[in-house]
């Protein structure tokens, strides 16, 4: 008891400190977390609960087609995006460091990273304008002959979750750099002289001592792009039309559309529930599989 | 060093070809927003408007009322930001002292906390923030991100780097905690707080999913929303125009440039964030 108090007397300060920031929180993060998961066993009516119905909405959200249909979109889009965002990156990180003319080499740091700054609005706003029927590359296409009619890109089932996974990429790819980056810069200058004596090329260069050396690097990437795609929403809610829902609703934005517009708060749970449980899982099985601690 | 001129070459290409990449959507897009209405809707490559003319930003000013939008937003950016790094710093500083007894659990609980996003939680919190009678505010955007577990944990990593001898110093000439904070580890810290600060500054200032759910008032919409709502061509605005692709691209111009000036310091900042957190790896 005295030992307690005393701790407290010592630190109370310190602990007060931090209390306001615990309470935050509790109030905006665990409380609508318990909230959430109380919801999805609830029947949910426009006035507030009307009683536990147990699994009634988890059913509806293992059985409904159109949930069932964007939780796949989901799982497509994300693997995509963390194949494609996470492979990518290397090679334009090993290109910089091999740029000696600091000029250059910021000119095109500073120009790669520009995207990953830009809101999904803007991202969309900038690639709407360019892939537009009128726009920059139907015009070439059509004009040197490789299209007849132009193509609406935005509107094309066809196209809508390559340009998804495209545009993210594209936005990504000089964060993700910078962080391959900073791991080929610690790498020691001896290491590739002693591979010249042994008489490595290029590739065996970066096969042998870069690849190996950024591996934590590629570690922490493969697992931010993962996590952070699993969450797709704003760019699934600009791009989402009549055309492309099958093909890019995502689960985020089924929970949008269905607890937030047509207030079917029960169903929308069960469904956040859904993807929390989908996000654990494939972080954790991607951790023990690219042995991150 | 790879000291290959062949991969010289390539390493030259490969980043003329990506930064073309990013670079032409850009060009397109401001010289399409100095275009006129009419030459907008002309299909053909636009790297330069066919008539010099701030048409498209008129439109967007005076008819759309885009000023209103861009103020919320800077307000909502300038006020958040200030107070998530104040909150952030504070909880950085406790989570970096030694020998706190229940440290670990509080370090838990904000680990825990980036576990759960707000794309997740999205439907429950619209109901808290019902509860706080916090629907249509700007407030509403300010308290979505007061503080953030990522951010008290940048600043943790700061502070840690500060020998322990300075506090025990301050401590035997008599300091208390709030002044060692402030006067010791605040001013010690500034590239961390910075880093801090400017992304939080971009991460308000793209905010979309809070400003989309929280409000529907005209009156305080933010500036991404009110962006989405030109760039969709959502019938939302009173006046009748049809909106062509020139005022469209000048939204983005417009939302662009505040970014833009920021740039050089959110390089300085934000990269060598992104240095110093991967390296300590």
């Amino acid at each position: 008891m005295s030992i307690f108090s005393k701790q407290f007397r010592d630190h109370w300060q310190l602990y007060a400190f931090i209390f306001p920031i615990l309470l935050y929180f509790v109030i905006f993060v665990f409380y609508p977390l318990a909230q959430g998961i109380w919801m999805s066993f609830q029947k949910m009516g426009l006035l507030g609960p009307m009683g536990f119905i147990g699994q009634e909405n988890y059913r509806i959200v293992f059985t409904d087609p159109t949930v069932i249909q964007s939780t796949i979109s989901t799982i497509v889009i994300a693997a995509n995006i963390t194949i494609f965002g996470f492979a990518l990156p290397i090679l334009p990180a090993i290109a910089i460091h091999e740029i000696t003319r600091i000029t250059w080499k910021r000119l095109f740091q500073t120009i790669i990273y520009m995207p990953y700054l830009f809101s999904w609005v803007i991202i969309i706003g900038i690639w709407m304008n360019l892939l537009s029927p009128i726009g920059l590359v139907n015009s070439i296409l059509v004009s040197i002959g490789l299209l007849d009619i132009p193509i609406s890109f935005f509107s094309s089932p066809n196209f809508a979750r390559t340009l998804l996974v495209a545009q993210t990429v594209w936005k990504d790819l000089g964060f993700n750099a910078v962080i391959y980056l900073a791991a080929i810069v610690s790498i020691n200058p001896e290491l590739y002289e002693a591979a010249e004596i042994d008489g490595a090329s290029v590739f065996h260069k970066i096969r042998y001592i870069i690849l190996p050396h950024i591996y934590p690097a590629m570690q922490i990437v493969f697992l931010i792009t993962l996590v952070g795609s699993l969450r797709t929403f704003d760019s699934s809610y600009l791009m989402t039309n009549g055309l492309t829902a099958d093909k890019i609703t995502t689960l985020a934005m089924l929970i949008y559309e269905r607890g937030l517009l047509e207030f079917d708060l029960g169903v929308a749970s069960a469904a956040g529930v859904l993807l929390l449980a989908i996000s654990i899982l494939f972080a954790l099985t991607a951790s023990k599989i690219v042995g991150y601690k | 060093m790879l000291k290959s001129r062949g991969f010289l070459i390539f390493s030259y290409s490969l980043l003329g070809l990506l930064s073309i990449m990013m670079i032409v959507p850009l060009i397109n897009v401001i010289a399409t927003s100095f275009s006129t209405g009419l030459g907008s809707m002309q299909p053909g490559v636009i790297f330069w408007p066919d008539k010099f003319t701030f048409e498209a930003y008129e439109v967007l000013w005076r008819r759309l009322e885009y000023w209103r939008p861009l103020m919320n937003t800077i307000f909502v950016t300038s006020v958040g930001s200030i107070i998530h790094v104040f909150l952030s710093a504070i909880g950085g500083y406790v989570l970096a002292q030694s020998s706190l007894p229940g440290k670990k659990l509080i370090a838990i609980i904000i680990l825990l906390t980036l576990t759960i996003p707000s794309q997740i939680i999205m439907v429950p919190l619209f109901v808290v923030f019902k509860q706080f009678h916090l629907l249509n505010t700007l407030t509403s955007l300010i308290v979505a991100e007061l503080v953030s577990g990522f951010s008290i944990l940048l600043m943790k990593t700061y502070f840690e780097r500060i020998p322990i001898e300075l506090k025990e110093s301050a401590k035997i000439d008599g300091a208390n905690t709030w002044m060692i904070f402030l006067k010791i580890y605040v001013p010690l810290t500034f590239p961390g707080l910075a880093t801090v600060l400017l992304f939080d500054v971009v991460r308000k200032y793209n905010m979309f999913i809070e400003p989309l759910i929280f409000i529907n008032d005209p009156l305080k919409m933010t500036l991404q929303v009110a962006l989405k709502s030109i760039v969709l061509n959502d019938q939302v605005t009173s006046t009748n125009d049809i909106i062509t692709p020139n005022v469209v691209s000048a939204g983005i111009v417009l939302a662009l440039a505040p970014l833009i000036l920021f740039y050089p310091a959110i390089q300085r900042y934000f990269i060598t964030g992104i240095y110093s957190g991967a390296v300590k790896e």
